[in-house]
């Protein structure tokens, strides 16, 4: 493919929304999208990003800013003019049309004839050759969305917007889509931009992850470096879970930064700290859950030296199979959460036990301690 | 700790209680709250249909009483006789049809689409007429229509009435007590039953549909041609029935603002009842009426391939 080719960028210029009841939905953003990624947007529900959506798609109009395909300035025209299409959420798929209508409609306004040749083959990359004639009610909620994806498809838009796709899926499909649609977006190499609240389905199928909260893209990255470097809470609560101890800056050694916390010392990379760090000012200090390591306290004189550790009591404990996680009390954190691989489980680990949790420094992550502590924390239960 | 091998008792249930014998009665509810319906439609529907049935091949006078003698030529000659008001009333009817229709979409589409906060205001605007006695109504279009009033007045200044006297619908320099009025006198009464209809289809489609038909390069009126359209058709061919069929046979619009050139069908069966007391050719043509239209809609349902839509 030719690299050069960036007809495909997706460019949104200080486009912004507010609706006519004052309603900020999306705050001025600029953004880009690079031809051929795969690019989620992931938020809560009402964090502005179907809103963004819509004003790439047309249907929205910005209240300011515009919106660029390549070099060419969108922002005025309307939807039919757009070389986008929309995956819409719960399809929208025209119930008077068959099948083959639906997915030749896009063509046929086009004024293309012979359509039959490129319908039946769409048809069979999403593997629905057979129900070409039937019509959509007549289809599962999995066809149904296949139908949708190769209705847009088959216009070979510059851009492919997908929203909430497979919201309306249930688990084990929905798993089985993501993987199908990444398979379709590698195979047909266009910018796919997906709208989702489900951070595990944008980091199964997005290079790239922007997480928006209230109308503002918190950060921007690869779903790992997202995952591994959030540089606010709302990022670190919201993509998986994360543990937030609240710290004051010791010292200085090299590139590290010495950490007190109730009593105990912490080390962290500072190039992992996203906040300004001046000797006596706070930080929150995160670390995930599956990083740390569970010891009991009477083994604590085993522990390697030059690891974090905190002490705690285990509060709770549940199994889940693959893993146990733990909840634990610990002083500078009231619901420390540990994950532990279940593969040498010590029965001494029990709800009540003191323990010794540790983990590598280099594991260790920095955020401004001037922020929420507990941002979006419970919003993904909400919104799914 | 003891192994565990046994499970948790269960919650001790509720002391059981007698279960009260199960009633028959049950399986006959059904057919007992059909009841009132089946009775209601065997006296009002079925027993007058035998009875005018009945009447249609009876011969006789009113002196001499009516006897069945099954004189079907009864409807032969009904019809020979009658068949201009048969044509009068079917083109009256259709032509009241459209214009419903060429008013009656832009409104619904109007209450559906755009109005807003304005939706229930409009749609008491269009049921209001309801209010008033659909006699009133008729015999308010006469003053409206009076030859000295100001509709004819602007229409003849604007000369249209040139045009519809060249048509055949007005003569001279009124509208009264000629085609154009009766038209326009069913157009407006039964105006309500086309929007009606129309509008709750219209309001049922998903918008999404609308915004999906634009990201798929099809232009405003396209999407209106391919998507919406289609998808009100249940609601065009229910609004034309509502309209069509009481129209057809309609004879209060042809009696107020017509004239005796453009009597219908329904004036005929009226006088044949009220005034030259005929039952048997007056039942006949009921029959001959109720028939043409039963046809008519079958057609027409089968045409525009409503069973099809979902």
């Amino acid at each position: 493919m030719n690299t050069k080719d960036n007809s495909g960028d997706v460019r949104l210029s200080g486009i912004s929304k507010t609706y006519d009841n004052g309603f900020t939905a999306v705050q001025p953003l600029d953004l880009t999208v690079p031809q051929g990624s795969f690019f989620a947007l992931l938020g809560a529900s009402g964090c502005g990003k179907t809103t963004t959506l819509r004003m790439i798609a047309g249907l929205e109009e910005p209240s300011s800013g515009t919106v660029f395909l390549g070099d060419q300035e969108v922002g005025h025209l309307p939807p039919y003019k757009r070389p986008v299409n929309t995956v819409f959420q719960s399809y929208a798929l025209f119930p008077h049309l068959d099948i083959f209508e639906n997915v030749a409609f896009g063509l046929r306004r086009r004024g293309i004839k012979s359509v039959k040749q490129q319908v039946v083959d769409m048809l069979d990359l999403v593997q629905l050759g057979e129900q070409a004639r039937k019509k959509p009610h007549q289809l599962s909620g999995g066809q149904q969305q296949r139908v949708a994806v190769a209705r847009a498809l088959i216009n070979h838009p510059k851009v492919l917007l997908l929203d909430e796709p497979l919201g309306a899926l249930d688990l084990k499909l929905r798993r089985q889509m993501q993987l199908e649609l990444k398979r379709i977006q590698t195979e047909v190499g266009i910018t796919f931009i997906h709208v989702t609240h489900d951070q595990e389905e944008a980091m199964t199928m997005a290079d790239t992850v922007a997480v928006m909260n209230a109308g503002r893209v918190e950060q921007l990255g690869s779903p790992a470096d997202l995952y591994e470097n959030p540089n606010t809470t709302f990022v670190a609560n919201f993509l998986g879970t994360s543990n937030l101890i609240e710290a004051e800056v010791d010292s200085k050694s090299g590139d590290e930064i010495i950490l007190k916390a109730g009593g105990g010392k912490l080390v962290l990379p500072e190039a992992r700290c996203s906040a300004p760090t001046t000797t006596g000012g706070k930080v929150l200090v995160g670390v995930r859950p599956e990083k740390i390591t569970l010891t009991h306290a009477d083994d604590a004189g085993e522990i390697p030296a030059g690891r974090n550790r905190i002490t705690g009591k285990i509060a709770d404990s549940s199994f889940i199979g693959v893993s146990t996680q733990y909840v634990i009390d610990s002083p500078v954190c009231p619901e420390f959460e540990v994950y532990a691989q279940n593969i040498d489980r010590d029965s001494r680990l029990r709800p009540g036990a003191d323990v010794v949790l540790h983990w590598n420094p280099a594991h260790t992550f920095g955020l401004d301690a001037a922020q929420d502590i507990d941002a979006g924390v419970d919003l993904e239960e909400e919104a799914a | 700790m003891s192994t565990l091998t046994e499970a948790p008792p269960p919650l001790a249930p509720n002391a059981p209680e007698e279960k009260p014998p199960r009633k028959k009665r049950g399986r006959w509810t059904p057919y007992w709250l059909l009841l009132p319906g089946i009775l209601w439609l065997i006296v009002f529907f079925a027993l007058p249909m035998i009875y005018q049935g009945s009447t249609s091949i009876q011969t006789g006078s009113l002196e001499d009483g009516y006897k069945v003698t099954w004189h079907f030529a009864t409807y032969w000659d009904a019809l020979s006789e009658y068949w201009p008001q048969f044509l009068r009333s079917v083109f009256y009817a259709a032509a009241a049809t459209i214009l419903c229709l060429l008013l009656g979409y832009p409104l619904a589409y109007l209450i559906a689409f755009r109005a807003g906060r304005w939706r229930n205001l409009i749609m008491i605007l269009v049921i209001a007429p309801f209010f008033t006695s659909f006699l009133i109504r008729t015999l308010a279009w006469k003053t409206i229509l009076a030859d000295s009033g100001p509709v004819v007045g602007a229409l003849n200044t604007l000369h249209v009435l040139d045009v519809t006297n060249w048509l055949g619908w007005t003569s001279g320099d009124r509208v009264l007590a000629t085609p154009l009025a009766v038209v326009c006198g069913l157009t407006y009464n039964f105006l309500p039953f086309m929007v009606l209809p129309l509008y709750t289809s219209l309001e049922r489609i998903d918008g999404r549909l609308h915004e999906a038909a634009g990201d798929l390069y099809a232009k405003p009126f396209t999407t209106f041609r391919k998507v919406t359209f289609p998808l009100s058709m249940p609601g065009v061919v229910s609004g034309t029935l509502l309209t069509f069929i009481p129209a057809a046979g309609d004879y209060v619009n042809a009696e107020l603002l017509g004239s005796t050139d453009t009597r219908m069908i329904g004036n005929v069966i009226q006088t044949q009842f009220l005034r030259i007391l005929d039952y048997p050719t007056a039942a006949a043509l009921s029959f001959i009426l109720m028939a043409a239209i039963l046809a008519m809609v079958t057609i027409y349902i089968r045409k525009s391939g409503t069973e099809d839509l979902v």
